[in-house]
């Protein structure tokens, strides 16, 4: 998938745009980033990359070549881990950065239609507490923690996490029995 | 630090995995999940897994196929 289509509208400062970018670049720049997850917080890294893109978009020349805005992501997300095992005083031994050249083509994938039906339909069969913790933390965006989600749903913050375990573990099963690969990941 | 046991990890593992994180500092300095420093090299790497996972079925409940880093990285954007 091309994600440079939205380049010309994200350079003009279309927040649109920036998020239709964002939901088929996110999981290819977070990819790259694993081999550091023992020793950084991957998840503060990439949204602080991700939002560095978004900061010097207006500058970025393209150089032709396809997903030149995720490539340039990839790069700003991997020196800032980089900078952030330097000062987390990590030792190289902890990190097996495996390489990623500027000219490797990341990819991209598209939204899969059956996934999103599958999902939403085992959401739908959850039972009243699970879905609960579960609309919570969709509805906060990452915006508040489990204590204060916890709180709003009148929950201790264990109970929430409790809830929310039990959540992601009966989509995966739901998701099981119709053969859906994400299944296994979900439930470890 | 003494070894968390097996359910308590699991929960920490829970909560590392979701996109909350506090706002870098002014300086620029990131701030990582407060619970993400009481977890191994080896739980760590778990929540980073399960987080890959979680965002993906995030993004296919959203009606913008966003997931919560996508939103939490937008809500940053004045």
């Amino acid at each position: 998938m091309e994600l440079d289509v939205h380049l010309p509208a994200i350079v003009a400062g279309d927040k649109g745009a920036f998020a239709a970018w964002l939901g088929g670049a996110e999981g290819t720049v977070r990819a790259t980033l694993r081999s550091f997850a023992r020793v950084i917080d991957v998840e503060a890294v990439l949204q602080e990359a991700l939002l560095r893109v978004w900061q010097v978009a207006p500058r970025f020349v393209p150089d032709g070549r396809p997903n030149g805005l995720v490539r340039l992501a990839i790069r700003i997300a991997r020196n800032l881990a980089i900078s952030e095992v330097r000062r987390m005083r990590a030792t190289a031994a902890d990190v097996d950065v495996d390489e990623v050249g500027d000219a490797d083509a990341p990819e991209v994938a598209a939204p899969d239609p059956l996934l999103r039906a599958a999902i939403a339909d085992c959401r739908d069969k959850l039972p009243p507490k699970p879905r609960a913790a579960l609309d919570a933390r969709l509805a906060s965006g990452g915006t508040s923690d489990d204590d204060t989600l916890a709180e709003g749903l009148h929950m201790r913050t264990n109970t929430f996490l409790q809830n929310f375990t039990r959540a992601r573990q009966l989509i995966a099963d739901c998701l099981g029995k119709r053969g859906i690969h994400l299944a296994t990941e979900l439930a470890r | 630090m003494s070894a968390l046991d097996g359910e308590d990890e699991e929960l920490l593992i829970e909560q590392v995995a979701g996109a909350f994180r506090p706002w870098p500092l002014l300086d620029g300095e990131l701030r990582y999940h407060p619970v993400w420093h009481d977890l191994s090299p080896a739980a760590r790497e778990r929540a980073h897994d399960r987080a890959t996972t979680l965002r993906r079925a995030e993004a296919a409940l959203d009606h913008e196929h966003l997931s919560s880093t996508a939103r939490a990285v937008l809500a940053r954007i004045p």
